[in-house]
């Protein structure tokens, strides 16, 4: 044996060398540690709602999905981690990607979106969904669909939804003789009414009836159609005259507005309050949901448009999304599928969640939805939620967004609160939003 | 100079080692923090410092060590030539580019082990010196492609903040020290090679000098032989010249002094005594006679006597006509040539070889039918003796086979001759014209 191995020295190397070789991409390439077969789809969720609201109905669509895809694929197991909060998803979620045990199927916060599609741990689905029938895209809301999007790929379809809608405290309103405004209504609109109803009331001196609360700069933004960064990331532009017009009205509104807080609203002596579609949702009190606000009426309106935009507000949209690293590519985007694009399951988002299905045919036609705002007493119908939503402004998607939105955060912060000249601080802002634009904000993450 | 060959091999085996070490070193530190980041927690904050996800932290070692170890199987290859080598050298660059990669360039020293390694092989190729002016490049930008990579990798230090600050500075540090010594271990390992490759070059021109020098000293002890073999034809000619000397003293010189005393008291008798006279001219005579006796007797030991009285052609036709009357063999001759133009030495060998050629086959053939023929064939007297006797399956050099032979080596003749039927003797001998003294 020796002699043999001495005699064919080089044959044992190269064997050798292929071996080990071998044994290093096979380790590489296996993505799952062990314990786990081909056959067992896993699937990363959250406990409670993705809108802040402990509704006891966590896993029921889930496990509703989860029984149709076992229909038609009985071979097919899928599990998942109960018990992890919103508030621990992502850490938990990317400790897992780090770990290379990622869930093949996980739920997307839209925080983690663009992190995620940058650290490739997002399957690619643009030449899935090309595959599929045709009207698959399009019966999505195109806003929703493209919060999934990052560089014209698609890497998550959504899975549920919420506008920003206007609350109207109508009691308040009804009081002061004023009418509910109109679906499209304006910025001045809305600056008369602040403006009329923000009075002392109770002669003591200090102003304790107001006209709004949390209505910011990003609201007033996605009414006048700004753009502020352009598309790939790599520019910002504050300096551009929309942005001039919504900073000017937001100053003007700051002027009549003092010391007021949210707790304000539920008082019942603020006017209107920017909220999610899910607040409205949580708090009618149809069926049996609990009654927040006691001692007033209040209805929901679209968000007042800007001189150069539309009624239309921010979306917030929870996706879902398929490991890249996944073995079990085909049965994630079944369930994938059936959780975003299957009517029925769709559908249960009224009953068992608080957004807003992202199939336009369920939330248009919807008999819980229907019920729910026929008895909210509101100006909004089924079609104006379905368009605003169709309509309603997405994040950017870009790499280095969220550092730049907190650069964006305290300009706009700065400015509003000084009394420097609007345009050359913006221009100043502008330049140095620009400068780590470029650098990739380096300096920042070292 | 083998001193130097076996510590460059200790130099590189240290270098293996050391890398071994450095991987083993740094994949551990990895894993470790991965570990402790999933540990405790803190797997946002890290995942915001990185753009790519690394491996799982289990996986570091083994992918790196199997690459490793992969890479050293690849580097005991020998006895390759140049395509395989070149062929190896690539297979070696591309794993070290994955190890490189896989760390993050936290550590890029193993490329001056590939380097290291390929020295060897180096020298014979053509290309040489871009091939090492790319790797030192190489290495010297690893560092740069690390900036244009950022996005992609995820470093070393990336890895570490899992760490204190201080911690930090501990583990950088001693992978610093481990990159140092690797560098300073490369080096001495590239100094000990071309210590080693400049010996050799030393060992070679010193043995060239050796084989000069004792090329000299032949061509020296060539002459000193030359001038022996003249020295000793010299010597040779004294002495027999010398021999002749006494020989005519002894014999002439006596026979001489004897007829001139004779005819000396003959002239003084001759008046006196006429018969007396008579007498002592008679006994003068065979005085004389017997001189010539001797003289003849002398001469034969050194030349047959028949050729003193005719041409060589003639003296040979006498020769085997006597023959041929002594014996009862049957002896034809046939002579193709004029047999002009011989020295008295070649004349005297041509001679001596149809004699004894002649004798031997009476003798020891015990032949009765003899045939000899003469001719010129390209500058070359050829002459063919040829009997019908018993022959001689075992040819004993006699002493008239190795006489023969002899003498014609010193004229620059031929001789063979076989005796499987009958027995055949072939003498070639070179025609050249007569010496002067003819």
């Amino acid at each position: 044996m020796r002699t043999w191995i001495s005699n064919h020295r080089n044959l044992v190397c190269l064997g050798g060398s292929i071996i080990f070789f071998l044994i290093a991409v096979l380790t590489y390439l296996d993505s799952k540690p062990l314990n786990q077969t081909n056959n067992t789809l896993t699937v990363g969720v959250f406990t409670d709602s993705f809108w802040n609201i402990q509704n006891g109905n966590t896993y029921k669509i889930l496990d509703a999905s989860i029984a149709k895809l076992k229909e038609e694929n009985p071979n097919i197991e899928v599990t998942y981690e109960t018990g992890i909060l919103k508030k621990d998803y992502s850490e938990w979620l990317f400790q897992k990607l780090i770990q290379e045990d990622g869930p093949d199927l996980f739920f997307i916060l839209p925080d983690d979106f663009n992190k995620l599609v940058e650290l490739n741990a997002l399957e690619d689905l643009t030449s899935v969904i090309d595959l599929q029938e045709e009207g698959f895209t399009d019966s999505f809301y195109s806003s929703a669909l493209s919060s999934g999007e990052y560089e014209n790929n698609q890497y998550a379809l959504p899975y549920e939804c919420a506008p920003k809608l206007m609350f109207v405290n109508q009691t308040l309103l009804d009081k002061e003789g004023i009418p509910l405004p109109s679906e499209n209504w304006t910025w001045d609109d809305f600056y008369k009414i602040c403006n009329q109803v923000t009075k002392d009331t109770d002669n003591d001196g200090t102003i304790d009836q107001f006209g709004y609360v949390g209505y910011d700069y990003e609201d007033a933004f996605n009414s006048n159609n700004v753009e502020l960064f352009s598309e790939n990331g790599h520019a910002c532009n504050l300096t551009e005259d929309r942005v001039i017009e919504s900073l000017e009205f937001l100053e003007k509104l700051k002027n009549i507005n003092i010391n007021v807080s949210d707790k304000d609203f539920d008082l019942g002596t603020v006017a209107f309050q920017p909220m999610s579609f899910s607040e409205f949702r949580a708090y009618q009190p149809y069926p049996l949901s609990l009654k927040k606000y006691e001692n007033f009426d209040w209805g929901c309106l679209l968000m007042p448009r800007g001189p150069s935009g539309n009624n239309v507000s921010g979306l917030e949209c929870l996706q879902i999304g398929i490991n890249s690293k996944t073995k079990n590519f085909l049965p994630a985007w079944e369930l994938m599928k059936i959780l975003t694009s299957d009517p029925e399951i769709q559908k249960q988002i009224f009953d068992y969640s608080e957004g807003v299905s992202v199939l336009k045919s369920v939330t248009e036609k919807d008999e819980t939805l229907g019920n729910l705002i026929e008895s909210s007493n509101s100006p909004l119908t089924q079609e104006i939620l379905s368009h605003s939503v169709e309509n309603a402004v997405t994040a950017p998607r870009f790499s280095n967004y969220s550092l730049a939105k907190i650069q964006v955060d305290q300009a706009i912060d700065t400015i509003i609160n000084s009394n420097e000249n609007l345009e050359s601080s913006l221009i100043q802002w502008n330049r140095t939003i620009n400068q780590s634009l470029k650098n990739d904000y380096v300096d920042q993450i070292d | 100079m083998l001193d130097y060959k076996k510590d460059s091999k200790l130099a590189l085996l240290i270098l293996k080692n050391l890398n071994f070490l450095i991987l083993l070193y740094v994949t551990c530190v990895i894993s470790y923090c991965l570990k402790g980041i999933i540990h405790e927690s803190s797997g946002l904050s890290f995942i915001n410092k990185i753009t790519n996800l690394p491996l799982a932290y289990w996986k570091f070692p083994i992918i790196i060590i199997s690459l490793y170890i992969s890479e050293l199987f690849l580097m005991s290859l020998n006895k390759l030539n140049m395509f395989q080598n070149i062929i190896r050298l690539c297979f070696e660059i591309i794993i070290t580019f994955l190890i490189v990669y896989l760390i993050g360039f936290s550590y890029t020293g193993i490329i001056l082990l590939v380097l290291a390694v390929s020295i060897d092989f180096i020298p014979k190729f053509k290309w040489r010196v871009p091939l090492l002016i790319g790797f030192c490049l190489i290495y010297l930008v690893s560092e740069y492609i690390i900036l244009s990579l950022n996005s992609e990798i995820i470093t070393f230090n990336v890895f570490i903040e899992y760490f204190q600050n201080d911690t930090r500075l501990i583990l950088t540090g001693i992978l610093n020290i481990l990159s140092s010594l690797n560098l300073l271990i490369f080096l001495i390992y590239i100094i000990l090679v071309v210590r080693s490759e400049y010996d050799e070059k030393e060992y070679i021109l010193s043995l060239n000098e050796k084989l000069n020098n004792a090329n000299e000293e032949l061509q020296e002890a060539n002459t000193q032989l030359e001038e022996y073999s003249k020295e000793i034809v010299k010597m040779t000619e004294t002495r027999e010249r010398n021999r002749l000397a006494r020989e005519i003293h002894d014999t002439l010189g006596h026979t001489l002094t004897g007829i001139i005393t004779g005819l000396e008291a003959c002239t003084a008798l001759i008046d006196v005594a006429p018969e007396a006279t008579k007498i002592q001219l008679k006994s003068i005579i065979e005085v004389a006679s017997q001189g010539m006796t001797d003289v003849r007797r002398s001469v034969s030991a050194l030349r047959p006597d028949r050729l003193d009285k005719f041409d060589l052609k003639k003296a040979i036709i006498k020769m085997v006509s006597e023959m041929r009357d002594v014996t009862n063999a049957d002896i034809n001759l046939e002579i193709n040539s004029e047999l002009k133009n011989f020295s008295n030495e070649e004349e005297d060998v041509i001679f001596r070889i149809i004699q004894e050629s002649i004798t031997n086959s009476i003798r020891h053939g015990k032949a009765d039918q003899i045939n000899i023929v003469i001719d010129t064939q390209n500058n070359y007297l050829q002459i063919n003796i040829k009997d019908n006797g018993i022959g001689c399956k075992k040819i004993e050099k006699g002493f008239g086979l190795h006489h023969m032979q002899e003498r014609l080596n010193l004229l620059k003749g031929q001789l063979y001759f076989n005796g499987d039927n009958g027995f055949l003797v072939n003498a070639k001998v070179p025609i050249r014209m007569a010496e002067a003294d003819t």
